[in-house]
């Protein structure tokens, strides 16, 4: 068997139409790197394209999933919703760029580690990055807090249940190591959680 | 391929150095407790490759990079049931960055018809011809009509638009008893009716009995199309060599079988052929081989000379069906709530059929009857009927979850009519633990002590302060609901005749380093098995579990074997790498005896070293008399058996093929069994459904890795949630599906799911060699009936009865107000 030519060699029209790009600059995970986009590029794309870093990952590209999450200037984003063009000048930082540069974990990896908190770990950017959200503005976050800091993301493996025992953990870590930010936990205002829509009144 | 390369990680003081039995319960692993300390004293290794999923390093299917690599997108009738008249490809072929079009003749052309996942005649089904394009008529939305390769996705997408497909639309059928009626449009003509195949399952005079009973309740109850939306859909890679040789990788649970099979539709010899099954972001039967795009991306990248890539994009993956069930049904019972006799009319509507095996679980939807129960007079008729939705393919629970859900109210419903507490009911129902194993009409059951789980999950759930609760609840004028679900999952199954086996293969090969490779024929759909195995075949040898690395399928490097489905890693690839292991211990021991003048009886294999027990200071190293048999063997006194490879088979040895005096036979050889009470508040006004406590106790048998066996329930548990509550895929009349992304399909997210309590007991399976049953199914169905059963009981003071499924607020209310507002909806 011998590879076929294509049936019949179209042959290309007089003028192929080019793709609208630019260049844009990011800074990834600490370095700095200018790429060559098209336009409507979403930030996922080049994000696992033109940079190489595969450990962001796209299960809707829809927004529903948060397996794409990453953080943009230090806020966590779906980056299935952000064109690319729209980012030029960010810091990016990705799960590759979450533990130590030699492959280290930080508490929260070796808490999900630890507790078994995943299976195929396809959905872990968007656990990662909302459990370290969460721990950044409260160290010591009840089980509701928790499960309400990871809303915004789909597992289908684990039930949740060893994520949000990890992510206690985690925070328990921090405080016995004393890598609990402390003043954010005193700053004014709404905490992540707050904003989840989805508290119920007390059960029977 | 997924590969577990023996990466030593740093122990804590204290660790054991050396893996405790082959077979072990978490009172032995002491360690299944919540800890607080980083893996203090964990006798059982963490799950492998965690620290490279964790930081981004594990690579999937789409994180494959070939260089030139094409990117393919399939045009997808928009049509239920329509004649494909014309299909005019030649502007798609000119379009920017286009390198191949695929029309149905092009394909026809250089392909043969599709092998199926598991052929319905095997068992006496109705089939048919299928084509990777279909070229002559399209049963459902989303069929393959043509597609493109293209040098971005964008590319190939944009040039779908200029393909002109002419469709004679034909009337659709989407209802499965509408699809039964005379008269109806016929989704495969030839066929003269929409009816694949029914499947009896009956002992005794189930009518007689019911006829006779002192009581008979009569009902319906519906399940909705669900499916099991894994995180990373499918999606495969095919590149050519330039010797014509074909290297496929493919988010798959099925490499070897999927080679078979693309050997057939390419006419292409086996062996040049390789399918690597690449790490998968879950499985759950949505990644069955038997796609169409299997073969489709090979054809492409030929056409194209150069590899291609199609991703499934999550509105492909939602076509994909499951589980849409109905019941009706007759039970007879007698005062203290007894089953005298079941009858069930079980209908699943498959949609249209394909090359996909979803179909089959019409199979065990009627052979799981008459569950954990003793019940001698019962007739289950299960019928498989097509329609013009897209076809099923497996998901988790099998059929399995839909035999436990009727079982399961039909229990619940005696309970009430007699005013008896549900657990009683099934106590006084339950086969007594002292007549295992036992047989029905097509099962075989291992072992079980299926009370015990029961009360283990009543004192669990603190059941009694529960029905205090209620009680006051109730007086509160609070819908407040418990429900509980036994459920007996048949796992292991073995169809003679098509690639669904029961048996697998493991190779043990130990280098002269000392290091150890495990090659099985099982493959993970991301459960950990790989972690499992290692860590038996590790116990075996006496060497530490990172000592040991796990290779899973690559089909040029792992022995044939069938993949993953129907929770049997442990029972087929683990058991037969343990047997590889023991061989090559004794190969081993045979040289360490020569070596070190020691009866090889008295020879322990343990922490690294082998050791004459007789006396302890005569030790060599693994790695020493590894590497004395590669370099003395054959060449010394007693090194006579330098081979250090060993590939064995297992099976669970509860197989009854041929059928028996009275009939019985039984496919499954293995039976967990689960125990679940779900509690849940109902908001009458809203429909809302609040699931606020979930227990569960499971037996799956001696359990190898008990964080595994828990994370696989957890995660089947909310399955059968999702499913029982919100979880849709919604057609039109005529046959369009509603549900396209994960705004409209929804599966639980972390607020809508409670903290699942777990316990569990651990009766062995006689038949296996690890005394280990399935896990990993275990769940959906008592997720599924427990959450059914609560709603149902906190519905009881209006009066109502919810059997039509989903629970959402839609359906809650609408069941509410069939009973409070007869004359009709509010
Ligand atoms: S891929 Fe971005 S949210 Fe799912
Ligand atoms: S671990 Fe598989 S989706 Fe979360």
């Amino acid at each position: 068997m011998t590879i076929q030519e294509t049936p019949s060699p179209p042959s290309l029209p007089e003028e192929v139409e080019e793709v609208p790009g630019r260049e844009i600059t990011l800074t990834v995970n600490g370095r700095p790197r200018r790429v060559r986009i098209e336009d409507r590029q979403l930030l996922v794309e080049v994000v696992r394209g033109q940079l190489g870093l595969i450990g962001t990952k796209v299960g809707c590209y829809n927004g529903d999933c948060g397996a794409c999450t990453l953080q943009v200037d230090g806020e966590i984003r779906k980056s299935c919703l952000v064109l690319a063009a729209s980012a030029d000048g960010a810091e990016l930082t990705t799960i590759e760029g979450v533990g130590g540069p030699d492959g280290a974990l930080d508490e929260i990896q070796q808490a999900f580690w630890d507790n078994d908190a995943f299976q195929c770990g396809f959905c872990l950017p968007g656990h990662l990055f909302a459990t370290r959200d969460l721990l950044d503005a409260d160290d010591d976050p009840s089980e509701q807090d928790v499960r309400d800091a990871l809303v915004g993301n789909l597992c289908r493996c684990t039930g949740y249940v060893n994520l949000v025992k990890a992510a206690l953990d985690a925070a328990q870590r921090r405080r016995t190591t004393g890598t609990a930010d402390r003043r954010s936990i005193e700053e004014e205002g709404p905490r992540p959680a707050d904003a989840c829509t989805l508290h119920r009144g007390p059960r029977p | 391929m997924t590969q577990s390369p023996p990466r030593p990680r740093p122990r804590d003081d204290g660790e054991a150095t050396t893996p405790p039995p082959f077979a072990v319960t978490p009172e032995v692993d002491g360690d299944t407790a919540v800890d607080r300390e980083p893996a203090p004293g964990r006798l059982h290794p963490l799950r492998r490759d965690g620290d490279l999923l964790l930081t981004g390093r594990a690579e999937f299917l789409d994180d494959i990079a070939l260089p030139g690599l094409l990117h393919a997108a399939v045009l997808r009738s928009p049509h239920a049931h329509a004649r494909v008249l014309r299909v005019d490809a030649t502007a798609a072929r000119q379009a920017r960055g286009v390198r191949a079009v695929l029309a149905p003749e092009d394909a026809d052309a250089q392909a043969a018809p599709l092998p199926a996942f598991f052929e319905p005649s095997i068992v006496g089904g109705k089939t048919s011809t299928f084509r990777i394009l279909a070229g002559t008529k399209v049963t459902y939305v989303g069929e393959a009509v043509a597609a493109v390769a293209a040098e971005t996705l964008a590319d190939a997408e944009a040039a779908l638009e200029l393909i002109e497909v002419e469709y004679e639309v034909l009337p659709a059928v989407v209802d499965a008893e509408d699809a039964l009626a005379p008269g109806a449009p016929l989704v495969f003509g030839e066929w003269g009716d929409n009816l694949l195949a029914v499947f009896p399952f009956a002992e005794g005079d189930a009518a007689a009995a019911v006829a006779a009973a002192p009581h008979r309740l009569s009902g319906e109850l519906h399940t909705q199309r669900h499916h099991t939306a894994p995180m990373e859909t499918r999606g495969y890679i095919a590149s050519w060599d330039r010797a014509g040789r074909l290297t496929f990788w493919g988010s798959t649970q099925n490499p070897h079988p999927l080679r078979t099979n693309l050997s057939t539709v390419l006419g292409l010899p086996e062996d040049r052929i390789r399918v690597i099954a690449t790490r998968l972001g879950g499985g759950f039967g949505h990644k069955f081989n038997g796609y169409a795009e299997e073969p489709l991306v090979c054809l492409l990248a030929r056409a194209a000379g150069g590899p291609v890539k199609w991703v499934e994009t999550r509105a492909d993956a939602l076509l994909v069906g499951a589980r849409e069930f109905s019941h009706r049904f007759t039970v007879g019972y007698d005062d203290t709530g007894r089953i005298l006799g079941i009858q069930d009319r079980v209908v699943g509507n498959i949609g249209a059929l394909g090359s996909w095996g979803g179909w089959s679980m019409t199979f065990p939807a009627g052979m799981t009857f008459p569950g954990p129960y003793k019940v001698a007079d019962y007739d289950i008729q299960s019928h498989a009927v097509v329609t013009n939705k897209a076809p099923w393919n497996g998901a988790r629970g099998y059929g399995k979850e839909t035999a436990c859900l009727a079982l399961e109210r039909m229990v619940d419903l005696i309970a009430a009519e007699r005013g008896l507490d549900p657990a009683d009911v099934r106590r006084v129902n339950f086969i007594p633990e002292d007549e295992f194993p036992f047989w029905t009409a097509a099962k075989h059951l291992d072992s079980g002590n299926y009370a015990g789980a029961l009360d283990k999950v009543l004192a669990l759930s603190d059941y009694r302060g529960l029905r205090a609760r209620q009680e006051r609840a109730r007086a509160g004028g609070r819908l407040f609901g418990i429900g509980l679900a036994f459920e007996l999952t048949p796992e292991g199954g073995d169809f003679a005749g098509s690639f669904v086996r029961g048996y697998d293969t493991s190779t043990v090969r130990v280098y002269p380093s000392g290091a150890v490779t495990v090659l099985t024929g099982v493959t993970s759909p991301g459960t950990g098995n790989e972690t499992s195995i290692a860590h038996l075949v590790a116990s075996e040898l006496g060497i530490p579990s990172e000592q040991v690395s796990v290779v899973q399928g690559d089909t040029d490097t792992c022995p044939y074997g069938f993949g993953n489905f129907t929770s049997r890693s442990l029972a087929t690839g683990g058991a037969a790498a343990v047997l590889a292991a023991r061989e090559i211990r004794d190969r081993m021991s045979g040289a360490a005896a020569a070596l070190l003048d020691c009866a090889a009886d008295d020879l322990r294999f343990a922490d690294g070293n082998v050791t004459c027990v007789t006396v302890p200071t005569s030790s060599l190293s693994f790695a020493e008399v590894a590497e004395t048999v590669y370099r003395r063997g054959l060449a010394a006194p007693g090194l006579d058996q330098p081979l250090l490879e060993v590939t064995r088979v297992d099976l669970p040895h509860n197989f009854h093929h041929v059928p028996d005096e009275q009939g019985r036979f039984s496919a499954y050889p293995s039976y967990p069994y689960s125990a679940h009470v779900a509690v849940v508040e109902v908001d009458a006004e809203t429909g809302v459904v609040d699931l606020f406590e979930f227990h569960a106790v499971d037996d799956c048998g001696n359990v190898v890795s008990p964080r595994f066996v828990e994370g696989q329930l957890y995660g089947a548990i909310s399955m059968g949630i999702g499913g029982a509550l919100w979880e849709h895929q919604p057609y039109t009349t005529d046959g369009q599906p509603v549900a396209t992304q994960f705004k409209h399909y929804l599966t639980p997210r972390a607020g809508d799911l409670p903290a699942i309590r777990l316990d569990s007991q651990h009766t062995p399976s006689p038949f296996t060699l690890l005394g280990t049953k399935g896990a990993g199914e275990s769940g959906v169905g008592g997720g599924l009936a427990a959450c059914v059963n609560a709603v149902n009981d906190a519905l009881a003071p209006l009066g109502a009865t919810a059997h039509h499924l989903p629970l959402n607020p839609p359906n809650v209310l609408a069941a509410i107000d069939a009973a409070t507002n007869p004359g009709g909806a509010r």
